[in-house]
């Protein structure tokens, strides 16, 4: 907030339109700055003073009132801010715009690789793409293509013959811990750095995040070094972090725009701007029917979205406004919260008439067959995407065989692709174990493995083991 | 009389107790928990992949232990074929067939032809070896089994030699009508009653055609399953066969239930509950065993003592956040993955080395030091805890577990 004002404006505009129009994927848990033992503590008055002056809503409040709202939060810290933030559940959001997108016509082809951009002269007229699951090529001709591909921008405008988009992956580990050990959003009040945030999301709270700049976008790799210092952060936060259980980690990558004309920050990810780029190729290469969007983040996506439809529109002279700020995405038209005990109401509910697939998250059959006849073939990371399949503290232990009976029952999947579903799933799950286990969750994958090996055997099942 | 201090309830620490209640000792289970056998499928592996398919446990065994000189085996391979012998005998209601000569093949509920050294005969009727006509059959509020699953999947397992078909059928007999979701152990209880075996086997009725045995989920009865079995059977006129299926598992319980009361019959003490967190010592020898209980902790006299507590899972071993390993009653050294060798396979299904870990043995089950030597002379190992195995994975948990608590209490026996 005090090195990149504009983007702390932005970030406060849109975090209320989000709340507006997705508030099905947002917990309105507010959030908290504390000043910790191991923090800078003259920082505080200059992020307060910070959040002043880009008209952020902050309060001050006393440690006591502090660690009242949040009991588990190191005891040693001397100052505490409140703020209104929330947690989002990104996969809701996606789902809800994925919706509403297609709701006003448009069809979405996941799954598909982008091979190819069409040009014609120094116009870009479409697309080719890759069905990853039918390796069928899909032609797409287009009157205007945007290149909105996150960390792989710059491939996207290579293929259009549009050098020199340099978009610098910044990857990045989270770790999921089991239980909430803290219901509101909570920062360490300190310049960004590696591990200063835990954020509480549905029944599990995650620790962010490292940043290390990476040559390639497809670099996933999860170093013991990065974990330990997750580990490390938390307990600083909060005292006895390292007891807790980890249950799952992950890696993503932001996306970063390197402005080429200024390189003064180095190599440093934490302090390249997170605010939005637009590129206009027709100025940028002279090539017209190509805008690229990048940078950014997850708060401001639909500013970003709106930024380069409008530069679209202008570009194609046709002026239309807006109206993502104000139409709420299918599934929060009402404008409810998402609230921790929603899935719980459901299943008291219900609770007579249909059987849980997944204990830990709480998914009825009836949701598992809803979504599988909605969107047939999927895989069970596409009902996980969906549903939280497998997200749970057992990681898939007892789901992941339920899920694959069901789809492969539905007639949704032949049996050596159910086969298949189930061995590819685990072998998923264990990708983001492998690098946290200890403590509760290394007995959670025993438990697991006397299930699926012990007594199911599946690692004999007539399949090839996927990679 | 010598007293024992038996700690864990899961299957190793109960086959210690009782073989030694048997000859004589005063023995004491003490327990943080139930034990781990309702997780069991209540089958006894012994070795059913070495890494290759094992059809001979008897035969393949010396190999092994050669080949895997770290491996509990290597110190169990002479009291198995006794322990086991002895352990069938001991619980005879669950009718356990099998010689550990040859393996039986077992369907599991995935489908997947699985080797086993000993199940009871409710499920060793499913033997697949000599082939024949299955009818898999699902309950429809049980939602741990999938009979079309295993159907399909058995047809194609591909075993050679034998002609295996397999259809499938679901029935909807519940003992809770009306509610979606029920329990296998719902089922089995409700099959304890005469009443529901009536409306049961007549909805198996319909669904069976002649000549097929029928396969159905392993919930036939928990106190009187031997009962059901041989009732079920003889309305159907049809041989039977249960599949264990993921946990609860009915088959566990009743083995729990059967050495539970074999364990009271032979006049063992079991305190559940409290946890075991440490011991006292005198003249280099354990003498108690300290146990927290509610607002203190006792210390219970032992002449020897049986750590039975478990690997990773049962929480006998832990690995903690630094990467550490530690046993956590005594602290014994606990062996893992050599330094600079890698821990854990990024493939799931790979062998993974720190499974494995545990605490190193001598051949009477006491656990030794880098050193070889023995930590103290009067304590025993049993289980799980042991160093070397990836049960799951070479089938051999439970005779790994009779082998060692038998092992460990014929050496308590014979020092005393």
């Amino acid at each position: 907030m005090i090195s990149d004002t504009q983007a702390a404006t932005e970030c406060a505009e849109e975090s209320a339109i989000l709340r507006r129009i997705a508030a099905e994927s947002i917990e309105d848990t507010g959030g908290l700055f504390v000043t910790t033992p191991a923090d800078d503590p003259a920082y505080a008055d200059r992020f307060f003073a910070g959040c002043r002056a880009t008209g952020v809503a902050v309060q001050e409040i006393t440690v006591g009132a502090a660690l009242a709202r949040e009991p588990r939060i190191n005891p040693g810290i001397s100052r505490a801010f409140e703020v209104e933030d929330a947690s989002i559940d990104a996969w809701t959001l996606l789902w809800g715009n994925a919706r509403s997108a297609q709701e006003h016509g448009a069809t979405i082809l996941s799954y598909h690789w982008v091979t190819e951009v069409l040009r014609d002269g120094d116009r870009v007229v479409g697309a080719l793409a890759r069905d990853d699951r039918s390796h069928e090529d899909v032609r797409i001709e287009a009157g205007f293509v945007i290149n909105a591909g996150g960390v792989w921008a710059g491939e996207i405008a290579d293929m259009a013959r549009c050098p020199g988009i340099t978009v610098v992956p910044g990857k990045g580990i989270m770790i999921a811990m089991n239980h909430r050990l803290v219901s509101t959003v909570v920062n360490r009040c300190e310049h960004p750095a590696d591990g200063d945030i835990i954020v509480p999301s549905h029944s599990v709270c995650i620790i962010g995040t490292t940043d290390v700049k990476v040559d390639s976008p497809d670099d996933l790799s999860i170093s013991p070094g990065e974990v330990q210092q997750m580990l490390d952060a938390g307990e600083v936060i909060v005292p006895g972090f390292r007891q807790a259980r980890a249950l799952h980690v992950w890696t993503g990558a932001r996306p970063l725009f390197k402005d080429t004309h200024s390189d003064e920050h180095g190599e440093d990810t934490h302090h390249m701007s997170r605010g939005l780029a637009l590129v206009d190729h027709l100025s940028h290469d002279g090539v017209s029917g190509f805008l690229t969007i990048t940078g950014g983040k997850l708060t401001t996506y639909r500013l970003m979205a709106e930024t380069v439809v409008d530069a679209m529109c202008a570009q194609m002279g046709a002026a239309r406004t807006c109206t993502t700020a104000s139409e709420p995405l299918p599934g929060s038209q009402a404008g409810n919260y998402y609230w921790l005990g929603s899935r719980l109401a459901a299943q008291e509910e219900a609770m007579a008439d249909d059987q849980l697939v997944c204990e830990c998250e709480l998914i009825p059959r009836r949701r598992l067959l809803e979504v599988a006849r909605r969107r047939p073939g999927m895989n069970l990371d596409d009902v996980r995407r969906v549903l939280r399949l497998g997200m749970g503290p057992c990681q898939g232990g007892f789901c992941t065989y339920r899920a694959t009976g069901i789809l492969h029952g539905l007639g949704d999947a032949e049996v050596g692709r159910a086969d298949e579903l189930l061995l590819t799933f685990l072998q998923h799950r264990w990708l983001g174990l492998e690098p946290i286990l200890y403590g509760d969750q290394m007995r959670q994958a025993c438990l697991d493995d006397w299930i699926f090996q012990g007594t199911l055997d599946v690692e004999h099942l007539p399949v090839a083991v996927p990679a | 009389m010598t007293r024992v201090v038996v700690i864990g309830a899961g299957l190793a620490g109960l086959v210690a107790a009782l073989h030694l209640a048997e000859d004589g000792a005063r023995v004491t289970v003490v327990a943080k928990g139930a034990g781990s056998l309702h997780l069991s499928p209540g089958t006894i592996d012994v070795l059913g992949y070495a890494p290759e398919r094992v059809e001979s446990p008897r035969e393949a065994m010396a190999g092994f232990v050669a080949s895997r000189p770290e491996h509990p085996y290597a110190h169990l391979a002479d009291a198995i074929n006794d322990a086991l012998a002895w352990f069938v005998a001991c619980v005879p209601r669950m009718r356990f067939v099998g010689d550990g000569e040859e393996n039986l093949l077992l369907p599991t509920a995935v489908g997947v032809p699985r080797h086993t050294a000993f199940a009871p005969a409710s499920m060793a009727a499913a033997d697949l070896r000599a082939g024949g006509r299955f009818v898999a059959v699902g309950l429809s509020g049980l939602k741990d089994f999938f009979p079309r699953l295993l159907a399909e999947n058995l047809m194609r397992a591909g075993l050679p030699g034998v002609s295996v078909s397999v259809r499938h059928a679901e029935i909807a007999a519940s003992p809770r009508p009306g509610v979606a979701d029920v329990a296998g152990q719902v089922y089995a209880r409700a099959l304890d009653e005469p009443a529901f075996r009536v409306a049961f086997a007549a909805a198996l009725k319909a669904v069976i055609e002649p000549g097929e045995t029928i396969v159905i989920p392993a919930v036939l009865g928990l106190a009187k399953a031997d009962e059901v079995w041989d009732e079920m059977q003889e309305r159907l006129g049809a041989p039977i066969a249960e599949i264990p299926t993921v946990p609860p598992s009915v088959p566990g319980m009743r083995l729990q239930r059967e050495l539970n009361a074999a364990l009271s019959r032979a006049g063992v003490r079991t305190i559940l509950g409290p946890e075991a967190v440490g011991y006292q010592s005198d003249a280099g020898r354990v003498s108690h065993v300290s146990v927290r209980e509610a607002a203190r902790t006792r210390h219970l006299p032992a002449d020897a003592v049986v750590l039975a507590t478990g690997g990773f899972a049962a929480g006998g071993i832990e690995l903690d956040s630094y990467g550490a390993l530690h046993e956590k009653v005594f602290d014994l050294p606990v062996v893992g993955p050599p330094e600079g060798t890698p821990r854990l396979s990024a493939r799931h299904l790979d062998h993974q080395p720190l499974m494995a870990s545990g605490v190193a043995v001598d051949g009477a089950c006491r656990p030794v030091g880098p050193d070889g030597n023995v930590v103290w002379p009067n304590l025993h190992a049993a289980g799980a805890g042991i160093a070397g195995a990836e049960p799951w994975r070479e089938k051999s948990g439970e005779g790994i577990a009779i082998a060692a608590g038998y092992r460990a209490a014929r050496a308590i026996l014979e020092e005393t």
